[in-house]
């Protein structure tokens, strides 16, 4: 176990260092100034420009300025975005938690809906109710993910007029930030009427939440049909069927647990898709996520926002990886070192 | 001694006609080949099939509506969009360019990702521990931050979004030839070729690959689908091809304008990509049950 644990802790701050190097190379990658890229400051004269150089240790030896970025970034001094001046820690601090807490409400839908449907197509296999719902989850997760929010948008922002177009929340509200989480944030919020700002959120969240929580509901049926059927193909439940055991305590006994193991590990693949398919979403639905943050900073060349920016996105979606990896490892212990199940 | 031998006629299909025979029970697995195999004849013979140049603008013909609707024309048979081009003819050269850079990026990532994890797969000890840590956790960025980070350093681009997404579709490669090669590397047939005297380039070519190949057909198809979907959505944000272009996602981007007063702008290339992505995934699916069933029995 202590053993485990080191081991991944280890490869936790190896591969964080590797992100912190890569996101220090693309100052120097990225065009333009180096110091720029940097700090996002702009220096007014030469003379201000050699005192920045100076700060930064510009200056000195590759690995020097490297370890002084690397304080900066755990002191939390990330730099000022170029466009609009401000600090990236405030903007990634406001932009990372929308796009969580859409991820969250996306991967919530999948396994209410996905896990259940993928049992009892696992169980039913190659009945009809079996290829009805195969058919639909290979349809819905072949469907690019832009165009179905586009559709969303026509049918129920434009034609049946039942939820809004874009943003979080409608601006009369006026909600202070403190968790970045919204429909927290209002619970916590004084001097507003707490329902109608829920509904007000809520009407504004479940479009995108849809549209990207139905894709991933159809690879998470996929993902449990599969598994269900591995399972029931197994010497042991042959032998739970020989010993007379009825098919429900066969399938709450033997079936349901064990086809929970595999399924695990594949939600590790599945959250960096949900990750991509969200910050597309949210260009889409303006949602001030930190997908539409990244792509605003790339069409307004703000460098030091992206490479802030890269660092923030990747250190989350490899923490949530490492950590469901070290989970899984704990459960089960039987599981292969580098062994991954496939869809 | 019998007069003929039932075992001598019998006929012995080679495993890919097998698993031929297999994939031609499921109905719904060829309605998908056949309408990948439109989508390939498409994106092949787009030249010579379309009726207009993609780019070439028609100032007289603006927003025709498609053919079905009552002020269609036969000639022009999806349409045209807001500069007047023909609809049909730049979807079916967005096949081409959308398919085919798919296509590219896929045999790329597959080179590339077969070498790395045949090399990760057959190392030991500390070593390999640390490259396979490292790539799963390379595994994890997601495809539209590489995008993006590429794009910022190289400019936006057909080439530069190739290269993004072919990062990102290594990985997978790489992972699932690395514990193919491992479970492999364990197994007697190879001790065998061991025994004889076989390097490891030996063992690879010789004894791995082969049975290496129909795993890599599957997870080809699989990621031709992520591809195609993929480089359309750059194209559809602006971030990969530009728009004279006739990219899917980028005629798709280019419809988006003019939505309210020409709606099949937007639906048909995203419908395009759907039935291209849907076939894709039909005949990848089948393909693989076809090869379950076929090692299975």
């Amino acid at each position: 176990m202590i053993r485990i644990l080191s081991r991944y802790s280890i490869l936790f701050i190896l591969t964080l260092l590797v992100l912190a190097i890569l996101s220090f190379a693309l100052a120097y990658l990225f065009p333009g100034d180096v110091l720029q890229n940097l700090t996002g400051i702009v220096p007014a004269n030469e003379i201000q420009r050699e005192a920045l150089m100076r700060q930064y240790r510009l200056d000195q030896p590759i690995v020097f300025q490297f370890v002084h970025y690397l304080g900066n970034l755990l002191q939390g001094d990330w730099g000022y975005s170029s466009a609009s001046g401000l600090s990236l820690r405030e903007e990634i601090g406001i932009a990372l938690p929308a796009t969580i807490e859409l991820s969250t409400y996306a991967i919530l839908m999948a396994m209410f809906i996905g896990i259940p449907l993928g049992y009892y197509a696992g169980i039913r296999s190659y009945s009809t109710s079996d290829h009805a719902i195969n058919a639909l989850s290979i349809t819905t997760y072949s469907i690019p993910v832009y165009w179905f929010a586009l559709i969303l948008i026509l049918i129920f922002s434009l034609n049946l007029e039942v939820a809004p177009i874009s943003g979080r929340i409608s601006l009369l509200f006026d909600i202070e930030p403190v968790t970045g989480f919204i429909l927290i944030d209002i619970l916590l919020a004084e001097g507003i009427d707490r329902g109608v700002a829920l509904r007000d959120a809520f009407s504004h969240l479940v479009i995108p939440t849809f549209a990207i929580g139905a894709i991933t509901t159809a690879s998470m049926v996929r993902i449990t049909r599969r598994s269900v059927i591995d399972v029931k193909h197994r010497a042991y439940i042959a032998a739970a069927r020989s010993r007379g055991l009825s098919g429900w305590r066969i399938f709450s006994q033997h079936v349901l647990r064990n086809a929970l193991l595999p399924i695990l590990p594949l939600m590790v693949i599945q959250i960096t898709t949900l990750i991509t398919n969200a910050m597309i979403v949210e260009t889409l639905f303006s949602w001030p996520g930190i997908g539409s943050w990244l792509i605003q900073a790339i069409y307004q060349r703000d460098y030091p926002a992206l490479r802030v920016g890269m660092l923030a996105v990747s250190t989350l979606v490899i923490s949530l990886t490492i950590l469901i990896d070290l989970f899984n490892r704990i459960i089960d212990p039987s599981r292969e070192k580098y062994e991954r199940a496939s869809v | 001694m019998p007069q003929f031998s039932l075992y001598e006629e019998a006929f012995h299909p080679s495993p890919w006609h097998r698993t031929w025979v297999a994939f031609r029970e499921s109905h719904i697995a060829i309605v998908g080949l056949f309408v990948l195999a439109i989508f390939v004849i498409f994106s092949l013979f787009a030249p010579l099939l379309t009726p207009y140049d993609p780019i070439a603008q028609n100032i007289d013909g603006l927003l025709i509506p498609p053919s079905w609707q009552p002020n269609g024309s036969i000639s022009y048979l999806f349409g045209t969009d807001a500069l007047g081009r023909d609809l049909f003819s730049r979807i079916m050269y967005g096949c081409r360019v959308t398919l085919g850079s798919g296509f590219l990026m896929v045999v790329l990532a597959m080179l590339i990702g077969v070498s790395i994890g045949t090399f990760a797969g057959m190392l030991r000890g500390v070593r390999s521990s640390i490259v396979n840590h490292l790539l799963d956790a390379l595994m994890a960025i997601p495809t539209l931050l590489i995008a993006i980070i590429i794009v910022a350093i190289l400019g936006t681009g057909l080439v530069n979004s190739m290269w993004a997404i072919t990062l990102a579709l290594i990985p997978q490669f790489v992972h699932r030839t690395r514990s193919f090669v491992r479970a492999e590397m364990k197994k007697e047939y190879i001790l065998a070729s061991r025994l004889d005297g076989a390097n490891k380039w030996q063992l690879f070519v010789h004894s791995i690959l082969p049975n290496m190949t129909e795993m890599l057909v599957v997870q080809g198809t699989l990621a031709l689908s992520v591809a195609v979907i993929d480089i359309s959505a750059l194209g559809f944000l602006n971030l990969g091809a530009q728009s004279p272009l006739p990219e899917l996602g980028a005629i798709l981007a280019d419809g988006l304008d003019v939505t309210y007063l020409a709606p099949w702008n937007v639906a048909l290339p995203g419908l395009t990509i759907f039935l291209l992505v849907l076939s894709i995934n039909i005949v990848g699916d089948g393909l693989r049950s076809a090869l379950r069933k076929r090692v299975s029995h």
